[in-house]
Parts: C-alpha cells; sequence; structure tokens
C-alpha cells in the first residue's frame, strides 16, 4: 500500500474499438445499461443485452479473468438476492433482476478497463467546466484530486504504523488507540500540504 | 466544484472561498476515508469483533471539517469512486457500484458528512456541557436518517426488496454503526482538543449572535469539553 500500484489495477493497454472509443461515448454506454436495468422487463432481453456486453468485453482484449474478477465481489450478495426473489416472486423475475444488476457492472468494468486513469480523472475535470461561470475553478478541483491520489498511500501507511506500534504496547484490541493517532497524523499531514501549497502560491482562490 | 459543493451547504453570512489549507484537509479527508476503505477491520472487545472503517472515516470527517468541506472530501470520494478509482470498499470501483445493493449507503456518504458536520458546527457553537451525548446524538441521528434510510431506499430500488425485507436486510448493521459512532465522538473531541481551530475557527466568523463567551474563546472551550469526556 506504500506505492501507487493499486491505481493502476484495472486498466488493461489495448487498441481495440472499444479503446479508441472517446470517453462520453463509453460514458454514454454505461448510462444506457444503467436506464436499460430499470427498462428491460424480460430475462431473455436482459441476457441478451449481457452477452453482447461481455463479447465487447472480450473483444477489447480484456481477458475473460479480468471479467470475471470485475463480477466476484458481487457474487455472493447476488446469489443470496437471487435465491431469495425466486422464492418470493419466482425464477423468470429473480433472473432478471440478477441480470441487469450485472449488466450494469459489466457495462462500468468495461469503461475502466479501456480507459487510462489519467483520462478518467481528465473527464471528472472536465465536469467542473461548465460550471466555471458560477466560480467554478477547474484548476484547483485538479489540484485537489492530484493531492488526494498522493496522500492515499501516505494513510494506508500511517494506518499500518499506527496498528504495529499500537501491538507493540499491547493495546492493539483498543479501537482509540487504532484509529485516534491515525486521525492526528491526517489533520497535521492536510495542514503541512496546506501551508507548503500557499508556500507557493498554489490553491489560493484568485479573487 | 468547490463553488457548486458549497452552494448547497450553509456558509458564513459573508461567504468566503476556500484557501490552500481547506484545500489540503478536504484532499486529504478524502484520501483518508479511500484509506480506510482499503485497510483491514479493527478488532473491538474482548472478542475481537472486526469492525470496517469506512463510515467511521465518513463521520469524522463530518465531525472534524463541518457541513461544507466535509461534503467537499466526502464528494469527491465518491466522484473518484463512481469515476473507476479502486477505492471503494474491498476494492471496488466505478459506476457499476450504482446498480448493486449497497449504492444508497454510497449516495449517503457525502450527505451523512455534510449532515453530521452541520449538527456538529451547532453543537459546539451553542453548547458547552454534555458535548460529547449531544456529538453522538447527532452521529446517531444522522446514521438512522441518511445512511441507513438510503441504504434501504437503495436495496429497494435495485434489489427490488419491499420495505420490511429491506429494513430487516439492514438491520444487521445497527450495532456495529453505534460502536462506531462512539468510537468516532471520542475521536472527533480528542481532535478538537488537539487542534482547537479545526472548526471552530469557522465558527468565530459568524455573526455576532454566535458569539456567546464560551464559543468566542476556543481556548477555553477545548478544555470543557475534556472535561465531559
Amino acid at each position: 500500500m506504500r506505492g501507487h500500484g493499486f491505481l493502476l489495477a484495472n486498466y488493461v493497454p489495448g487498441t481495440s474499438l472499444i479503446h479508441r472509443m472517446p470517453l462520453w461515448l463509453k460514458f454514454l454506454l454505461v448510462l444506457a445499461c444503467g436506464m436499460a436495468s430499470f427498462l428491460i422487463v424480460d430475462w431473455r432481453l436482459a441476457a441478451g443485452a449481457l452477452a453482447v456486453l461481455c463479447g465487447l468485453f472480450l473483444l477489447s482484449g480484456a481477458g475473460p479473468m479480468r471479467l470475471f474478477r470485475a463480477v466476484r465481489p458481487l457474487l455472493p450478495i447476488l446469489l443470496v438476492l437471487g435465491a431469495f426473489q425466486w422464492w418470493q416472486l419466482g425464477g423468470p423475475v429473480a433472473v432478471r433482476i440478477v441480470l441487469n444488476i450485472l449488466l450494469c457492472v459489466v457495462a462500468a468494468s468495461l469503461l475502466t478497463a479501456t480507459t487510462p486513469l489519467h483520462r478518467l480523472l481528465d473527464g471528472v475535470v472536465s465536469l467542473a467546466r461548465p460550471f466555471q461561470r458560477f466560480g467554478a475553478d477547474p484548476e484547483r478541483f485538479a489540484l485537489t484530486i492530484a493531492i488526494m491520489l498522493r496522500s492515499i498511500p501516505f494513510i494506508a501507511g500511517a494506518f499500518s504504523d499506527v496498528r504495529d506500534s499500537a501491538r507493540a504496547r499491547g493495546l492493539e484490541r483498543n479501537p482509540r488507540a487504532l484509529v485516534l493517532p491515525v486521525f492526528i497524523t491526517t489533520v497535521a499531514y492536510a495542514r503541512h500540504t496546506g501551508e507548503a501549497l500557499a508556500a507557493r502560491g498554489l490553491g489560493e482562490p484568485e479573487d | 466544484m468547490t463553488q457548486t459543493h458549497s452552494a448547497g451547504t450553509p456558509q458564513p453570512a459573508k461567504r468566503r472561498r476556500w484557501n490552500a489549507t481547506d484545500l489540503g484537509l478536504i484532499a486529504v479527508f478524502a484520501a483518508l476515508v479511500a484509506a480506510s476503505a482499503l485497510v483491514a477491520a479493527i478488532p473491538v472487545g474482548g472478542l475481537g469483533v472486526p469492525i470496517t472503517l469506512q463510515t467511521l472515516a465518513v463521520m469524522l470527517t463530518g465531525l472534524a471539517l463541518g457541513p461544507g468541506r466535509a461534503f467537499a472530501a466526502v464528494g469527491l470520494y465518491t466522484l473518484l469512486g463512481l469515476a473507476g478509482l479502486p477505492i471503494f470498499s474491498g476494492g471496488r470501483s466505478g459506476l457499476g457500484i450504482l446498480a448493486g445493493p449497497s449504492a444508497g449507503y454510497i449516495i449517503a456518504f457525502p450527505l451523512a458528512a455534510a449532515a453530521v458536520g452541520w449538527l456538529a458546527a451547532v453543537v459546539i457553537r451553542r453548547t458547552v456541557k454534555f458535548r460529547s451525548v449531544l456529538l453522538f446524538i447527532s452521529a446517531m441521528a444522522t446514521s438512522i436518517v441518511l445512511v441507513h434510510g438510503l441504504g434501504i431506499i437503495g436495496m429497494m430500488v435495485n434489489a427490488k426488496l419491499d420495505f420490511s425485507k429491506a429494513f430487516l436486510a439492514d438491520l444487521p448493521f445497527y450495532p456495529g454503526d453505534i460502536i462506531k459512532n462512539v468510537l468516532a465522538v471520542t475521536v472527533a473531541i480528542a481532535l478538537h482538543k488537539a487542534f482547537p481551530d479545526l472548526l471552530v475557527r469557522r465558527v468565530r466568523q459568524l455573526p455576532q449572535k454566535a458569539a456567546t463567551p464560551e464559543a468566542a474563546t476556543p481556548g477555553a472551550a477545548a478544555p470543557e469539553a475534556s472535561a465531559q469526556q
């Protein structure tokens, strides 16, 4: 956790059609799948849509392992939910509900698997652009995102340091000793970051 | 983004923009929420029941930063998680989260941070006694209304459960939430003791009405808080 490696977890480099698609088009695809999950009422249609998306996913060159890893965290919940709704509402409805959730998840992971992280973040920053006339500042927004990304490994490291020192003092069962020093470190680190920014003339409002 | 967020949250009458320190606090607390979703759960009590730290971090962001900055910090975390950064619990990410049964909880996080931040600012501004009890009540009320309320709605919409079933599915989270809120309040009080100007500095800029003797002098207010702990 002390590096930035975890940020690269999802992206698969490639040159397929989906990789070259502009980001807004991919976003529209995900949005359409989200809408579809409310509109599709026939489980066969849901299965067809899911099959098409899985095909697209495999065409992008990400491979079936990726596809499985994208849906794996949800599988236990979906199994319980499917069984429960089968009992409550009958087979076809239960299958439709589960397939529709899978449809959205596969569409969303198609987006993240084929778009490098910096492009995604540029996309997020460009969300602030329409609000510029109301005083939004895309530069400061992007700066805040960059500081957040570089702080995640530091804070995760602080968690493990504090855990080690609590264990050394025999306090590994004391939640206050495990949590409080992390928050003190966090606030101090944030203040130092703010001072460092101010010293460089960054991050201050322009007016 | 700073403006779009602050537009919806209560600000001092003479609205001032966030400076570099506020930006640092927002960014680092967003990182804190992300890191707390990624690290392992911590054991609590004699049996060592593990609790996850994410909702604890969300609540503490609100209690520490106040409504505007807490909403920005947790909102930034949610936005980047939805954009595809693997920072939701279990390393999940992406818009697919919004289709899953836990969507309501994710959407509730920024709102809960803002609500508990607003309540905490009121408590710290208006009261001296029983602060920890009042802060705990604020945190519990926010948990019940926003986190559990939106969580239940999320399960009803996405998993097509009816209300009573969704309510039952949500019920097992309550004991952990009570423990987390107790922990959040003890940490928040210690945090305000260590950094007396973290939240109170903003309070002092409010109109004269709020300038009661104890709220006007943060140095005097902090020992009072410690006496209550």
